[in-house]
């Protein structure tokens, strides 16, 4: 429909335009007031955002840090994902498994990741696995409280429906209780994408050799404003583009839900 | 067919036990129609389900076909009132769901659900999600997804109780229709007289909870009936008032 | 025609987008008149509604009320739902006091008013409880008693006996009937029900598909009460009956 593309143009529009108001305004703050002294301008940080990806900065250039970065994510998200999907759902379908296993979860799930670290590096190292175990806590936690209330909702009727039509327990488990749950998952999943990209730029903050957490921590040492701002301005992109690629996903994949 | 003796049902809450069925004899002969009327709430889903296997009694049995029930199966399908197609499966994915599950080959599967499919009138939907039916048509899909089973009885709970007037009216003569052209026995659910009246072979009147029987009428008007028939209207009026009033 | 009608419709067009849904509907309601308005299935009979009421914008035409543009701030309807509209938060005798409490009607006639209107529909004795404490066929009388209460220049039901059992359906009927008679309100009634419609119109609008215009307007004579198995009731329905399905 015509009004709903014009609509669709119009939000757009008006967010390209909150966001060139808020650069102009730190481009004048940055000319005409001292905050000029502290940090660069946008235009700057532009420019020196684009030449990263020619330029290293340490050893790679701005795409090599934010593809070590997504690598870690990645690995870590997906293992959470099948973890938590899978004890999210047991729970939430069998009283059982849901006596012995959420008690220890809901005194897991409030720590941030971050509390973590020290125990983490005790037991990990300063390596990979540390910025993993990390991530996947992160991904976990929210990934598994959005399965279990899923499962949970589940409508009774539904689970009959199964049973009456000669689906035995797996069955009902795999054929109905897990594709119901599909929106709740969704929902977890795209939590979790944004904290377990939250979580590895702290991750490679505590130590490492490269990723965009790194950029951001190197650049306090040398007091480089600059290359901080090219970091946050990595991350922001990153996460912006994975939260959309989630979103579309959703739109595919729970259509079923969206009444026409 | 099948046969329920001194059927009883408590439930626990937090208020105590409440008993939802006291005391229910009921014989259903091979393809017959049978009617479960009653005023809203007064335990009929209850009986119903313990038929279909969904629920346990606390005291009496049923036996379906000399087997007694203890679980669902598909040889007892159920029709339901609200949402019970799973909807994130098309009509055809629904209707064959259940030989599916069980194992059998595609082929065979694919024939039995189209068969059904349309015979329910739904031809050209078996790509389309619940989601994008009416309230009647889904009601279709989840009749022709009960047949698909090949079951030997029929439960229906007030399956019609969601739609409005008109639809409700050609839902039944749908029925009627389906019923006709494969006859399975059937217990069906409902507090609407005009319903029971056009349905039944015989119209079972429950008490207000804990429920057992008032009283039984036999209907013998032809096939397919006339809602305004003055026989029709005599017997609509007569059940009405053998009812219990619910205020 | 009347020269002055309670209401009066002219024209009424609404569009949704490039959809025509209601088509040059024009029409009088006299004062004091029970009109049922009837439709086949997905007929736009809510969406006209919702123009009377100005819920929604109309495309072209006029609704007047007192021979003035409809306004709801300054002019008294009142509007019933299907489902159910008491606040859980009052009690019965609070929710019937409700209307009158926004229109700030004085205190002595306020409390007249709420007993009146409590004891025609048979809630005085419960006038303390909570609508969580209640059936839906008495919240239903309870959301009429409050609407009737306020006394409104036109009364806007929308099928609010269509979720209740059928027995219940005629007391409330015959209540419905009673409440009109004493206060001589303009009523608009819309059911999918036809019997309901020939049971308790005075004059049956029946309504096309879409694109919706009026059919025809039938008028009901019958005496009251009405009895829906003789024959003139019967021939009556029928009537109507076939005036939907052909269009």
């Amino acid at each position: 429909m015509i009004k709903s593309q014009k609509e669709k143009i119009q939000r757009v529009l008006a967010g390209l335009f909150s966001i060139g108001a808020f650069l102009a305004l730190w481009q004048w703050a940055v000319v005409s007031t001292t905050l000029g002294q502290l940090m660069p301008g946008p235009i700057t940080v532009i420019t020196s955002f684009i030449q990263a990806f020619s330029v290293p900065i340490g050893t790679c250039t701005i795409q090599q840090h934010v593809g070590w970065s997504l690598s870690r994510v990645m690995i870590a998200y997906l293992v959470a994902a099948v973890v938590g999907i899978g004890l999210g759902v047991l729970m939430g379908w069998n009283p059982k498994i849901e006596a012995i296993f959420k008690p220890l979860y809901d005194i897991i799930r409030p720590i941030p990741p971050i509390a973590w670290i020290p125990l983490s590096i005790v037991w990990f190292g300063l390596g990979e696995m540390t910025k993993y175990f990390l991530i996947f806590l992160s991904a976990f936690s929210n990934i598994t409280l959005n399965a279990y209330e899923g499962a949970k909702s589940v409508d009774p009727v539904l689970m009959g429906a199964s049973r009456m039509l000669g689906a035995n327990r797996t069955q009902t488990l795999l054929t109905v209780v897990l594709p119901a749950s599909m929106p709740f998952i969704f929902a977890g999943l795209q939590v979790a994408i944004s904290t377990s990209w939250a979580t590895v730029v702290a991750a490679e903050m505590v130590r490492s050799t490269e990723g965009v957490g790194w950029v951001i921590v190197s650049a306090q040492d040398t007091n480089d404003m600059n290359q901080t701002l090219v970091g946050i301005l990595a991350i922001g992109i990153v996460g912006f583009i994975l939260a959309t690629i989630m979103r579309g996903v959703e739109t595919r994949l729970c259509k079923w839900n969206k009444s026409e | 067919m099948i046969e329920c003796k001194g059927l009883k049902k408590t439930f626990q809450s937090e208020n105590g036990a409440f008993e939802v069925v006291k005391n229910i004899d009921l014989k259903v002969k091979e393809n017959e129609f049978l009617v479960l009327f009653g005023p809203g709430q007064c335990g009929k889903t209850t009986i119903l389900n313990m038929i279909a296997g969904l629920e346990t009694p606390s005291e009496g049995i049923v036996t379906v076909n000399g087997k007694e029930v203890h679980e669902p199966g598909p040889e007892r399908g159920v029709v339901y009132q609200t949402i019970s197609l799973f909807p994130w499966l098309t009509v055809m994915g629904n209707v064959e769901y259940g030989p599916k599950v069980r194992g059998i080959p595609k082929e065979k599967r694919r024939a039995t659900a189209q068969h059904y499919i349309d015979m329910v009138g739904l031809q050209g939907f078996e790509k389309s999600f619940p989601v994008q039916l009416s309230g009647g048509m889904k009601q279709r899909a989840g009749i022709a997804r009960a047949y698909a089973n090949n079951p030997i009885v029929m439960l229906m709970d007030e399956p019609f109780g969601a739609l409005d007037a008109q639809t409700r009216y050609l839902m039944q003569k749908e029925l009627e229709r389906i019923w006709e052209q494969e006859k399975r026995t059937v217990v069906f659910v409902t507090n609407n007289i005009e319903e029971a009246v056009y349905l039944a072979d015989r119209i079972v009147v429950l008490a207000n909870r804990p429920t057992q029987v008032k009283a039984e009428y036999k209907i013998n008007l032809p096939r397919p009936r006339n809602y305004v028939d003055p026989e029709f209207l005599r017997l609509r009026m007569e059940i009405t008032d053998a009812v219990d009033k619910t205020l | 025609m009347e020269s002055n009608p309670k209401v009066r419709v002219n024209h009424l067009t609404k569009k949704f987008g490039d959809l025509l849904v209601l088509d040059d509907i024009s029409f009088d309601i006299p004062e004091g008149e029970l009109l049922c308005v009837v439709g086949p299935t997905g007929c736009g009979k809510t969406t006209f509604l919702n123009s009377l009421t100005k819920l929604y914008d109309i495309t072209s035409g006029e609704i007047l009320v007192n021979n003035e543009p409809v306004n709801l701030k300054k002019q008294n309807l009142a509007y019933i739902f299907q489902e159910n509209s008491t606040m859980p938060w009052l009690n019965v005798e609070q929710n019937v006091s409700f209307g009158l409490d926004i229109k700030k009607v004085p205190e002595k006639e306020k409390k007249e008013r709420v007993e009146e209107f409590l004891d025609i529909v048979g809630l005085t004795p419960f006038r303390k409880y909570y609508p969580s404490q209640l059936s839906s066929s008495m919240l239903q009388r309870v959301a009429i008693a409050r609407a009737f209460a306020t006394k409104p220049e036109l009364l806007l039901m929308d099928e609010p006996y269509g979720q209740l059992d059928i027995e219940l359906r005629f007391k409330l009927e015959d209540e419905l009937v009673k409440l009109w008679q004493k206060t001589k309100t303009t009523v608009f009634f819309i059911t999918h029900n036809i019997e309901e419609a020939v049971y308790l119109g005075q004059k049956i609008m029946i309504l096309t598909n879409k694109p919706t215009k009026v059919k025809k307007v039938l008028d009901n004579p019958l005496p009251r009460p009405r009895d829906i198995t003789s024959p003139d009731f019967i021939d009556l329905r029928n009537q109507v009956t076939d005036l939907i399905k052909w269009w």
